[in-house]
């Protein structure tokens, strides 16, 4: 008897795609890797609640910190910004993201866009644990 | 004018809902999970808050 493969009974979806492809899309956009793996509601869920932390963190004059000489968090800080995604990427295109140090609410927008950053970062690894049978 | 309670109470709701979805699959469970989480990131804000009333800014 043919023997069926962990990832086989672990994703949902019709098409299961090689587990650093699903990781990758898992990072670019917000959801997408837990959509992919046919677990829908929560991928609109964890979707929303991350494009709302950006859009409200970009609202709120936050920065999108990339490393900075001398600087050693602005290290930690730029993987969390990185972790944002194509997010990341289109305020960056659109020009956004600067941030505004004398707005009240400069250190409330930064933390927006990381905790939206890490949240993604989080659902990347949970893909990986649903691929590989340790998580449902 | 920004209300930082608001904010902090925003915050801590994304947060909830996430990690309520991230660990619970029932939905019951997921609600109480949920509620958990939210109390206790706002409670402990307000809490440490308070704790760090006393202590002068520069």
């Amino acid at each position: 008897m043919a023997t069926v493969p962990e990832n086989a009974r672990t994703t949902k979806g019709p098409a299961a795609l090689p587990r650093p492809a699903l990781m990758v899309a898992a990072w670019l956009v917000p959801g997408l890797g837990h959509f992919l793996l046919g677990r829908k509601l929560r991928a609109a869920v964890f979707s929303a609640v991350i494009v709302v932390g950006f859009v409200l963190g970009l609202a709120l004059h936050g920065e999108l910190i990339l490393p900075r000489a001398g600087e050693p968090l602005s290290y930690l800080a730029a993987v969390a910004t990185l972790g944002n995604g194509v997010l990341f990427l289109l305020a960056t295109l659109l020009g956004l993201g600067e941030g505004v140090v004398t707005a009240a609410s400069y250190e409330y927008g930064n933390a927006f866009l990381l905790t939206a950053g890490m949240m993604n970062l989080l659902l990347v690894l949970d893909v990986h644990d649903i691929v590989v049978g340790r998580k449902e | 004018m920004v209300d930082h309670f608001l904010l902090l109470v925003v915050q801590a709701a994304l947060i909830a809902v996430f990690f309520a979805f991230l660990w619970k699959r029932d939905g019951r469970e997921r609600l109480r999970y949920l509620l958990k989480v939210f109390a206790a990131l706002v409670l402990g804000a307000v809490a440490l808050a308070w704790l760090m009333y006393p202590f002068p800014r520069p």
